[in-house]
């Protein structure tokens, strides 16, 4: 079962903060291929939604960006700032809380996965 | 794996572009992914073209274009949570230091005036101007756009107007009766007749009227008129032309030149700059009689304006002489001293008073004539 886009939106910055943090430096293309990897393909990030928050996130000043030449055409590589280094807990542990909360408000029994 | 030519990656970037993607960076993000999606799932001899554009195809709903869109929306979006942020701020910081200053200032303690051009400043600068540009955002109709636009202006000239008022800074009046003029014969117009048109709004815009109309009156009330205005001069120099005709009077009745050099000076002193005054204020170098034909009338102009042209030096002089003079005399039976601050206009004092206060300086010069005659 693939999830739907509209579930993916509100937690989309988080994966990627979580991305990041685990690989060090990453461009667009290798963050949507780790996490259809990590999820067996459950997840799949469109790129309709991965750049618009990129850019985002960069203009927050949580990631920075360096550029590579591959041939002829640059690879922007994003990779966690000091800012986002200090703001991802606080985002897992909000969206862990907001797990939580949907379980309680959905009736969702614990069960392993 | 497919191997990606120079001119199949320039076809890609002009395909991008053309399709709207205008940020440079967007572009570069999307031609990496879409050359790393060819090169991983493209096999060697495989139909560049046709997996192009069903990989392009895969990226958006209607057209490429959304993921531009979707950027700027959320980068706007961002500067409207900060430009809020700043909005609430600053107007908090305004309203509170507006009304610390002026509980200083009713308590007459110093820091006054700094508080109060740092919240106007504030409110004028920074508040009012977010605020129009948050709520133009949301306005669809181009009438509420305007309506904004005009009760922005009024209501950033009124806080400057009021601001300029209070530190005596040029063209305030004109502002504040501009603001008022506005608000009351273009805003309140446009926005009482099209918010009564809608039932929803017809309430609210017919309280918010009366509100601003009895507002504006109430400014208005406290405004003096310029007949009123005509009167207080006439009035102020009747009184000047009188003060100078004891003086002359006195002066002639004494009938005995001062033997005391000081005493001399101070008096020939106070000729010169109630006439160099008067002919900055007037155009005459002094009041007659007539004064009110030749509209010769003494205004609310402040001193300091008129200080140059020797006025300053000569009050300087005036300054020290009068504390010889009382150093001199000091000791002798009956002598009533100068005030030492009687001529001290530099920092607030209006030139009817200054003229007035000179006219005393020389009474009391004449007085201690007679008393150290005796």
């Amino acid at each position: 079962m693939i999830y739907s886009s509209e579930l993916i939106k509100g937690t989309l910055k988080t994966i990627v903060l979580k991305q990041l943090e685990n690989n060090k430096r990453m461009y667009g293309y290798e963050i949507t291929q780790k996490v259809k990897e990590l999820t067996s393909d459950k997840i799949q990030i469109t790129e309709g939604a991965l750049y618009p928050t990129l850019h985002a996130l960069e203009a927050d000043g949580l990631v920075t960006t360096e550029t590579e030449y591959i041939g002829k055409r640059v690879r922007k590589y994003y990779s966690l700032s000091p800012k986002g280094k200090s703001t991802i807990d606080e985002k897992i542990s909000e969206l862990a809380d907001f797990m939580n909360t949907m379980k309680f408000l959905l009736d969702i029994q614990p069960q392993t996965i | 794996m497919y191997c990606l030519s120079d001119s199949q990656i320039d076809f890609i970037l002009n395909d991008i572009s053309a399709r709207g993607i205008e940020s440079v960076s967007l572009q570069q993000d999307l031609l990496d992914h879409i050359c790393c999606i060819i090169e991983h799932e493209l096999e060697e001899n495989g139909d560049f073209e046709r997996f192009y554009l069903a990989t392009v195809g895969s990226f958006y709903k209607s057209e490429l274009r959304e993921i531009e869109v979707e950027t700027q929306h959320l980068l706007t979006h961002k500067n409207y949570y900060v430009m809020k942020k700043i909005m609430l701020y600053s107007g908090t910081f305004a309203a509170a230091v507006l009304s610390f200053g002026i509980i200083l200032k009713f308590m007459h303690w110093p820091g006054a005036a700094v508080c109060i051009v740092l919240g106007l400043f504030a409110l004028s600068f920074i508040f009012l101007p977010l605020l129009f540009t948050l709520k133009i955002k949301e306005k669809q109709q181009n009438t509420d756009k305007a309506i904004l636009v005009v009760g922005a202006i009024s209501a950033v000239l009124i806080s400057v107007g009021v601001l300029f008022k209070i530190m005596h800074w040029p063209l305030a009046n004109m502002m504040t009766t501009a603001s008022l003029m506005i608000m009351l014969f273009v805003f309140l117009p446009v926005y009482f007749f099209t918010g009564i048109r809608n039932p929803q709004t017809k309430v609210n815009t017919t309280v918010s009227s009366i509100l601003l109309l009895c507002g504006c009156g109430l400014i208005l009330t406290l405004v003096r008129i310029p007949q009123t205005t005509h009167f207080q001069r006439l009035e102020d120099t009747a009184y000047f032309f009188r003060n100078e005709q004891i003086l002359k009077n006195e002066q002639q009745l004494l009938s005995v030149e001062p033997q005391d050099l000081n005493a001399k000076e101070i008096y020939t002193l106070c000729e010169s700059i109630k006439s160099q005054l008067l002919m900055k204020e007037t155009g005459q170098k002094a009041i007659t009689a007539d004064f009110e034909t030749k509209e010769a009338l003494i205004g609310e102009t402040w001193v300091n304006a008129y200080l140059s042209g020797g006025t300053e030096k000569n009050l300087k002089e005036l300054q020290q002489k009068i504390l010889a003079f009382n150093q001199a005399n000091g000791s002798k039976s009956g002598f009533e001293p100068i005030p030492e601050n009687a001529v001290d206009f530099w920092s607030q004092a209006k030139v009817k008073d200054a003229l007035n206060n000179l006219v005393q300086v020389q009474m009391l010069v004449l007085q201690n004539q007679k008393i150290l005659l005796e």
